[in-house]
């Protein structure tokens, strides 16, 4: 469980674009989605791998908190990524990225990446924002742009890594005070013993599951 | 048979569909089976728990049987037997997530209470997880605010016990409120701001009696705490080494305010009180405001060790502060202290203590001081709180110990039974980091505490009921609702904002002078702030009868005067005053004067300003050249200005701002928020002073902007719009942009713009298509085509658009060699007397005396009055009409135009050689000064007159060659259509700001107008130069 660096995330955008369920997926995959099941969670972290090192995300949604300023502010300035999600069978959903992206921008570190998601891809019958418009809308802004299904689980893998290997980049360009958490990057317990003496039949089950 | 029918249905086999009642059974055979974790199990428990969650949500939203065995089997229970044993971290992280995942997703609200109603919850909440494992820390904090989140009047009941006194939820939560992880000190404050907004009254009481006290003290401190390393590192870095962890600290003081002002905002009276009484006594007096004035502070008392910052700092914020809470018993009480208070606060802190007692009409029972809690959050609320009722908590001992420093080791649940001094080494080795942020808070705090007993800052309680007794005469006084009451009294008995008068001093630089200004803007915009404290402070008194009525008292002098002179400073060539404190300068005191569309401003301070405003214009008149940067410059700077309006919100936001000024822009901070650097920026410096003082002083005489923007976008032509086009020039070209698609279209230049233009299908008429200012257009020919032109045009300055994208590139292909040419001249010469123009309007705004008799200094009225003048004669008016109009003919040819320009800028004096040359130039400087574009609408001139008119022109020696030059231009013969047009263009004159004077040859009664000064003009030389003057402007 010793990692080089933990990358904090935050996940935006309107209420029922599915937020806390591709945090599940991506946090815990073995919830399949079956019989239209909707399962999602407020906090989730697991363990991933680049460039040969192991990296933590820790994905905090910020659902529900809204209603208070202090709180939105200060959850944009501990995040090293965010992702930005819309739902592409609801257009106003889609409408409404400018505002979450202008409070982004205005509360969090300039240095802060952030990728826009189109989550629901698989329910195509449906869809009311064409991929175009996504991919427009990232590329004038700024921001790396994916489309997701948290219930296939599409793409959801690549949305959460592809943020982090952008926020990998940027510290091995120096971009990042990773000396300063308050940047949504802490840095391993590099030489901490207890790494040593963590039993491995649990660390292989943790990773398996893709949990922790 | 229950019972069998599980061990055989559902209890050894894993049933296929993982979304059953009998899944569900299965798994809690497994659960019963492995009651005890073991190393061999822990994999099979947490996919177990796992599995529970997804199947009990699945239930919930399908099968209501499942629910229904989970709580009859009372599985939660497992969920705490698992965890009393040392589980570990795996097992522990599955079995929060799983109660994560449950309490987040079920909708089914009977559900819901069931799973709360057998007090498991509590149990586990209360339970100690190993919190030095920042995933458990993480996983934990979170399921205790997806819990908050799911409170409402009904589920606070399986929260709060009314009779046993006890809310673990909310009690365990606020121990991590000063957290290392900063998600979870969000976490924390999410959840108390979804615990207050909950209405329940007994709930609240509990909140405040218990709770109230002790977690706003240790808050308040730890504010404090965060503001002294603030201090640190300002006092530290001068040279702007750590940005980073001064923004940080800076976002972190907001982020406090953010979050007191949310909890202020919820309105709960009794809570705030409390709140508004620690922020007050422990916090924004004690810390804040006696920084202000720290000399004094030595010089009373000699207490010159109890913490505090720079005034700077205190000033900047304070700032903050009044920008961001607005609940009224606290901004106001401190704004009373700050602008009332006197001396004897050093003496005696008891003063600010009755402000808040009388202010609230409760006892306040709060000593003033910066001081540490008496002891920790978690000893304070075991002691508030009944320790018998709380029987979930056994090992409630070690609660005495801060909650970040836990000794545990996460180890511990791993090898349970065994080596237990290996764990203790283990933890500690891992809390390293922690513990040494503990250890120099602990040592911060040891020491200040030491610090604040030495210094006697704060006098202890036996003093202080003396001192109420005495004092207690001046409370009226402090009091006070009336506004003009300070300006009665001398500054001095008024430490604190006399403090923030004198950093209004800018003589040597402004680095406090602009935080003052944010202050006390900051004061005037608070909601919170009563108008009666400020009127006469920093609003205009509103009573123009009682002691303030004479016109010195109406305002507050000795702010103005101070303001006036940050005004005057900054005129000056090397002025330390940046840009940013004299555009906060002067919207201040526009509040303080300005009441009700009328000024108060006395005449000494009025002229004073006006000095200013001469001083800044000849400032700039150094930098006044005819060089191209400049005019670009100058509309750059007027955009900007009028763009962006400074927010002082934002502007306290930042914490470069915090640092000493700085010169260089190598630091990254923004040019108004620096003194400028190098010669460009000088100017750039002079230009926006001048900008804004000349704004104030428009302000200050009620007059209206007349002269900016330069161009007046009203009377432009936009794309889209349909024009007349019958008298004016035309050139066809095929226009081929960057990606190759081609375009034909007609060239129209205006006298500002130059405009591409697509025929209609009425004939005469076009629609444009691209409009762009001849100012910024780039002509370049090509060398290996002689009828191509490149031509480029930039956005203009007021679009706002950051990326300059040229607004056109492109090729442009005429007809032939010699169209091509004639286009490239008129282009060229456009653009530099567009330029030109706009550089005249700028001389006059700087009043440079006019070396140009061109310059169209007089306005308006002098012309109408002229019209009027010039209508009375009669006789002259057609003869000079004509006359002019062949003047205009002449200037169609390309290459005459271009000689001419250059006769165009320099004296009259050698104006009066020949009346023709005479007449041939004013024409054309008519052009380039004619004071609005006029666009050629509605001016439909018959065709035949113009014949005429040409035939009377080729009378005339001078224009002999006008058949020649519109042949060259336009022939008859062109190919293109429609001919009609090309014809018009052939027999017009050129410009369409000779539109005025085409259409008056069709109407007698304004052709008079025109035609009279040319007249005049030509009788010669005896005219005076003003006159002369006015004729060009007539065109």
């Amino acid at each position: 469980m010793s990692y080089a660096y933990l990358f904090k995330y935050i996940i935006i955008g309107d209420t029922g674009v599915g937020k806390s369920c591709l945090l599940l997926q991506f946090t815990d995959k073995r919830f399949q989605p079956v019989h239209d099941l909707t399962i999602g969670v407020e906090f989730g972290a697991r363990m991933i791998t680049i460039d040969g090192k192991q990296i933590k995300l820790q994905i905090w949604d910020t659902a529900g908190q809204e209603a208070f300023r202090s709180i939105t502010r200060s959850y944009y300035r501990g995040a090293a990524g965010a992702l930005l999600v819309y739902d592409i069978t609801r257009r106003e959903t889609f409408n409404h990225l400018t505002t979450w992206l202008e409070d982004a921008r205005q509360h969090s570190n300039s240095n802060m990446v952030i990728m826009l998601i189109g989550n629901k891809s698989d329910l195509e019958t449906r869809r009311e924002v064409k991929k175009e418009e996504g991919e427009a809308f990232a590329h004038e802004h700024g921001l790396i742009f994916m489309e997701t299904s948290a219930k296939t689980a599409a793409n959801v893998e690549e949305a959460f890594i592809n943020t982090a290997k952008e926020i990998y980049e940027k510290i091995q360009e120096g971009v990042f005070d990773i000396n300063n958490e308050a940047n949504g990057i802490k840095i391993g317990p590099q030489h901490s013993p207890t790494n040593a003496s963590l039993p491995s039949s649990g660390q292989g089950a943790g990773q398996g599951g893709g949990c922790c | 048979m229950f019972r069998s029918r599980s061990w055989f249905g559902g209890g050894l086999w894993k049933p296929k569909n993982p979304h059953s009642l009998e899944h569900l059974k299965y798994l809690y055979n497994v659960l019963s089976k492995n009651q005890i974790v073991s190393e061999s199990n822990r994999g099979l428990l947490v996919e177990t728990l796992r599995s529970i969650a997804e199947i009990l949500i699945w239930g919930d939203q399908n099968d209501s049987s499942v629910f229904d065995f989970f709580l009859e089997k009372n599985m939660l229970s497992f969920f705490l037997k698992i965890m009393k044993q040392k589980c570990g971290s795996y097992v522990c992280v599955q079995l929060l997530q799983t109660l994560n995942i449950l309490f987040e997703n079920i909708r089914n609200e009977t559900s819901l209470y069931y799973l709360l109603s057998n007090n498991h919850v509590n149990s586990i909440i209360v339970h100690k997880f190993d919190f030095s494992d920042e995933e458990v820390m993480a996983y934990y904090i979170s399921f205790l605010k997806t819990l908050s989140l799911k409170l409402n009047g009904h589920t606070i009941h399986f929260f709060y016990n009314e009779h046993t006194n006890d809310f673990p939820l909310y009690t365990e939560a606020i121990k991590f409120f000063n957290h290392s992880e900063s998600m979870v000190r969000i976490a924390v404050r999410t959840l108390t701001l979804n615990v207050y907004r909950v209405e329940d009254r007994s709930m609240l009481r509990f909140i405040r009696d218990r709770t109230a006290a002790p977690y706003f003290s240790n808050l308040v401190w730890f504010i404090g705490n965060h503001v002294l390393e603030l201090d640190a590192c300002v006092r530290n870095d001068a040279d702007h080494q750590s940005k980073n962890r001064l923004a940080d600290l800076v976002a972190e003081h907001l982020d406090h305010l953010h979050y007191l002002n949310d909890i202020l905002c919820l309105d709960i009276a009794d809570l705030n009180h409390v709140l508004t009484d620690h922020l007050l006594n422990k916090l924004l007096v004690p810390l804040y405001v006696f920084s202000l004035d720290r000399q004094k502070v030595k010089l009373s008392a000699s207490k010159n060790s109890s913490p505090y910052v720079s005034s700077v700092v205190s000033l900047f914020l304070l700032s903050q502060v009044f920008l961001i809470l607005t609940h009224a018993p606290l901004v106001d009480t401190l704004a009373k202290i700050i602008l009332h208070a006197d001396r004897l606060i050093f003496s005696n802190s008891s003063t600010q203590d009755k402000i808040v007692l009388l202010q609230q009409g409760k006892t306040s029972v709060i000593q003033p001081g910066f001081l540490p809690p008496t002891e920790s959050l978690e000893i304070s609320l075991e002691t508030s709180l009944d320790v018998s009722s709380r029987s979930i908590s056994g090992d409630s001992a070690d609660l005495a110990s801060p909650c970040i420093s836990e000794p545990r080791s996460r180890q511990s649940s791993i090898e349970e039974s065994t080596n237990t001094t290996e764990q203790g080494s283990e933890g500690k080795a891992k809390n390293d980091s922690e513990d040494m942020n503990l250890n120099i808070t602990d040592e911060e705090k040891h020491m200040l505490k030491v610090l604040a007993c030495q210094s006697g800052a704060v006098p202890c309680p036996s003093t202080v009921s003396g001192d109420v007794q005495a004092l207690s005469s001046e409370g009226p006084m402090l009091l006070s609702p009336e506004g003009p009451v300070p300006l009665a009294q001398p500054l001095s008995t008024q430490p604190f904002i006399e403090s923030v008068y004198n950093a209004l001093n800018c003589q040597e630089n402004d680095y406090a002078a602009l935080f003052a200004l944010c202050l006390l803007y900051a004061f005037g915009k608070n909601k919170g702030v009563s108008g009666a404290l400020l009127h006469g402070v920093l609003y205009p008194c509103q009573r123009p009868e009682g002691p303030c009525s004479p016109l010195s008292h109406r305002y507050n002098v000795p702010v103005v005067e101070r303001l006036v002179s940050v005004i005057t400073l900054s005129c000056q060539p090397n002025a330390k005053v940046r840009l940013v404190t004299l555009e906060l300068t002067i919207r201040l005191l526009t509040q303080i004067v300005i009441h009700a569309n009328s000024s108060f401003l006395q005449d000494c301070h009025l002229a004073a300003i006006e000095g200013a405003k001469e001083e800044s214009s000849s400032v700039l008149r150094n930098f006044y050249k005819s060089e191209e940067i400049f005019l670009d410059m100058f509309e750059d700077e007027y955009h900007e200005m009028k763009k962006k309006p400074l927010n002082v919100e934002w502007l306290t936001m930042d914490s470069n701002v915090l640092l000493p000024p700085t010169g260089t822009p190598l630091t990254g901070i923004e040019f108004g928020k620096r003194l400028p650097c190098g010669e460009v920026e000088r100017a750039r410096r002079a230009i926006r002073v001048f900008l804004m003082i000349r704004d104030l002083s428009l302000v200050l005489g009620m007059e209206e902007e007349r002269a900016l923007p330069l161009t007046d976008t009203t009377a432009c032509v936009q794309v889209d719009h349909v024009l007349n086009l019958n008298n004016s020039d035309l050139i066809g070209c095929t226009v081929v942009s960057k990606d190759g698609t081609r375009v034909h279209r007609f060239l129209v230049i205006d006298v500002i713009q130059l405009i591409l233009v697509e025929p209609t299908r009425r004939l005469g008429y076009g629609v444009a298509k691209l409009v762009g200012f001849l100012q910024d257009i780039e002509v370049t020919g090509d060398k290996d085509d002689s009828r191509c032109l490149h031509i480029t045009i930039h956005q203009p300055l007021s679009s706002g658009a950051s990326k300059r994208v040229p607004l056109l590139a492109a090729k442009f292909i005429f007809d032939d060699h010699i169209r091509c040419m004639a286009a490239k001249q008129r282009l060229t010469k456009g653009r530099s007397k567009a330029r030109q123009k706009k550089m005249v309007q700028i001389a006059r705004l700087l009043d440079i005396p006019a070396s140009q008799p061109s310059v169209p200094s007089s306005a308006y009225n002098l012309l109408t009055a002229r019209r009027q003048e010039s209508a009375l004669r009669g006789g002259v008016r057609i003869a000079g009409g004509r006359e002019q109009r062949q003047l205009y003919n002449i200037q169609k040819m390309p290459g005459h135009a271009a000689a001419l320009r250059r006769e165009s800028t320099p004296s009259p004096s050698n104006t009066s050689k020949s009346p023709d040359r005479t007449r041939v130039r004013e024409s054309s400087r008519s052009r380039e000064v004619s004071p609005k574009p006029l666009r050629p609408r509605s001016e439909e001139i018959p065709l035949e007159d113009i014949a005429k008119v040409k035939e009377q022109g080729a009378l005339l020696k001078d224009t002999v060659s006008v058949p020649s030059s519109s042949s060259v231009l336009v022939p008859n013969s062109t190919s293109y259509s429609p001919s009609h047009m090309s014809y018009q263009t052939a027999a017009v004159s050129e410009s369409v700001s000779t539109g005025s004077s085409t259409s008056s040859s069709s109407s007698p009664p304004e052709q008079s107008e025109e035609t009279s000064f040319t007249r005049q003009a030509s009788q010669g030389s005896k005219n005076s130069g003003q006159r002369r003057r006015g004729q060009v402007e007539t065109v």
